[in-house]
């Protein structure tokens, strides 16, 4: 039973009886939250008293933007049956001394104007702010809990009648597929021991807090194992060095996303996939931990589409991207090495990137020949005439290229230098519809690279051994995002 | 009061932290005689935006000065912020492409 001790002490108290399956309900509490603080200042108390659990209770009031209190009832809904109710909402104001001055059932603006007006001659003739007058002015209510048989209503309310995970959709704890319930024994179960409480920083654009404990409820949501989530923590940090510029990559109106590259022993370890498919589905660590970074960035940062992410577009690898290097199959220094660390440690990259673009080649048959085509594939990424691109592209290189390379003697600055020299056009053909200032500026005859440098070339090698596709994956462009690596810590 | 859900103690995702909503700033009945800070967010053809609302705000008997972020992409310098807040009394940032 809600006791009402001290919700009338400012003279008055309105009792706001709602469910969470009533529509009606929502709507009250969304036309009524927004004024409770005034009338609490005025002498009025607004509760609403929910025939829900708790939880349940909280996330809708906070949903529909109630700003008053909020109480539960268990079945048999005692509250609710000694005010006699038949449905919800259903609006009670009670005077000081507990008696009932008035009732509305259902959504009835007229009638709970009045109410309201009540309201105020019983707070010392306080004028009280009226809801707005908004349609629908009148809507029926649904069926309250207590007007059922006590069993029924208990039976309707046990935790295995509700869907887990709809519920989790309900929450807007979701990328917009099923997640995994972030229990706390599974949350547990991912921090290993670690201090949940810890920081990682802000999250941008919303800039919520990542604790390890919310970057593992993540993890759990995406559906990692526990053994994934150093990885996960490894390209949070990358993500969230202001040099990787995530403000800016989470609300662009680009489609580029965050490319995870893995690489070290930590690949082999947790079974990340670096052969066939590499960047497809098939694999749960790399598509659980590029999806548990996503969520960080989703949850805490407030980067859902349509809300602070306002890709034009977007494109698949949003949801999720990690890929592993294929060291074994590469015959160069892979990408941590060459970025300063050694071979044996675990290490994260983060590139901010584009969808791959596929780049068949079973012809050619030297390296130049090889290295032409793939290079010429980049031509069009991010725009046809935008020359020369500073931020990296990506050239996911599978086996059986990469193999021509190796037979011929090619180091990988050998290849960036080649590919580099290769794509480039006179000016005048660049002045076509969006192109750089670099063009602009420069005489027409002027032979312009499509990259600034070798060094906006990255190179790893992953895939498949059977099949020549390698893949140009464009860069995230003028956003002044630069990639950043970070060690995957054991335990 | 209790929660019906015994076993679902779930650890959420979110920073829970109420975020109260900033009021906008009361709109000016004119701007004569009123300092202008115009921001250049640094983004393409925005500076040309600028140019012809600042023709038309010096018209209007404003008194207008000119910024820039370093880039787009990025928040703004605090510092930028707290000069153009203590030197002005209206803010045109300018978005474009």
């Amino acid at each position: 039973m809600v006791s009402l001790d001290g919700l009338t002490a400012g003279g008055a108290a309105l009792l706001l009886f709602v469910s969470e399956e009533c529509p009606t309900s929502a709507m009250a509490l969304r036309n009524l939250g927004p004024l409770c603080r005034t009338w609490d200042q005025a002498g009025l108390t607004a509760t609403a008293i929910f025939e829900d659990p708790l939880d349940v209770a909280i996330r809708v009031a906070r949903r529909t933007g109630w700003t008053g209190r909020v109480v539960s009832q268990d079945p048999p809904y005692e509250t609710s049956r000694a005010y006699r109710l038949l449905s919800v909402p259903t609006s009670v104001l009670v005077s000081r001394n507990g008696d009932v001055s008035g009732t509305v059932v259902g959504w009835d603006h007229g009638a709970l104007s009045a109410l309201i007006d009540q309201a105020g001659a019983l707070t010392a003739g306080a004028a009280l702010t009226l809801p707005p007058p908004v349609e629908p002015f009148w809507k029926p209510g649904c069926s309250s809990k207590a007007a059922l048989d006590p069993d029924v209503a208990a039976a309707i309310s046990r935790s295995d009648a509700a869907d887990e995970m709809e519920e989790m959709f309900e929450r807007g704890w979701t990328d917009g597929l099923p997640v995994v319930p972030p229990t706390r024994q599974r949350v547990e179960a991912m921090l290993a021991g670690a201090d949940g409480s810890a920081s990682l920083g802000l999250v941008p654009p919303s800039m919520g807090e990542a604790t390890l404990e919310r970057l593992a409820s993540c993890a759990v949501l995406a559906g990692c194992r526990p053994a994934y989530f150093p990885v996960v923590v490894a390209a949070a940090r990358a993500m969230l060095d202001p040099a990787f510029n995530l403000h800016g990559q989470a609300v662009t109106t680009q489609p580029a996303g965050q490319l995870i590259v893995v690489n070290g022993p930590v690949r082999r370890a947790i079974g990340l996939n670096c052969g066939m498919g590499a960047l497809g589905p098939g694999s749960r660590a790399n598509l659980t931990i590029g999806r548990a970074a996503r969520l960080l960035v989703t949850l805490l940062g407030g980067a859902m589409p349509g809300m602070l992410d306002r890709a034009t577009l977007g494109h698949m690898g949003k949801v999720g991207f990690c890929i592993a290097e294929d060291e074994e199959a590469s015959p160069w220094p892979p990408l941590h090495v060459e970025r300063g660390f050694e071979p044996e440690q675990s290490v994260v990259t983060l590139i901010g990137s584009d969808a791959p673009q596929s780049i068949s080649d079973h012809r050619s048959r030297t390296p130049e020949d090889l290295a032409y085509i793939l290079a010429w594939a980049a031509a069009s990424t991010w725009s046809t005439n935008w020359w020369p691109l500073v931020e990296p592209s990506v050239f996911v290189i599978c086996p059986e290229h990469a193999e021509m390379f190796r037979a011929a003697g090619w180091t990988k600055q050998q290849l960036r230098e080649f590919m580099y020299d290769a794509v480039r056009k006179p000016a005048g053909r660049l002045r076509r519809g969006e192109t750089t200032p670099i063009v602009s500026a420069a005489d027409p005859a002027a032979d312009i690279s499509k990259w600034a440098s070798p060094d906006s070339i990255v190179l790893l090698v992953t895939g498949g051994e059977a099949g020549r596709y390698s893949a140009v994956l464009g860069p995230c462009t003028g956003m002044g995002a630069h990639i950043v690596s970070r060690e995957v810590e054991s335990g | 009061m209790s929660s019906d859900y015994p076993g679902r103690d779930y650890v959420s995702p979110f920073d829970e932290r109420v975020r109260l909503a900033e009021p906008l700033a009361r709109r000016p009945a004119t701007v004569s005689g009123r300092s202008v800070a115009l921001i250049d967010i640094s983004k393409n053809r925005g500076a040309e935006f600028l140019d012809r609302i600042e023709s038309q705000l010096t018209q209007a008997g404003a008194v207008t000065s000119r910024w820039a972020k370093e880039i787009f992409s990025k928040p703004a310098a605090p510092a930028l912020i707290d000069d153009v807040a203590a030197g002005s009394d209206l803010v045109v940032e300018a978005l474009a492409d």
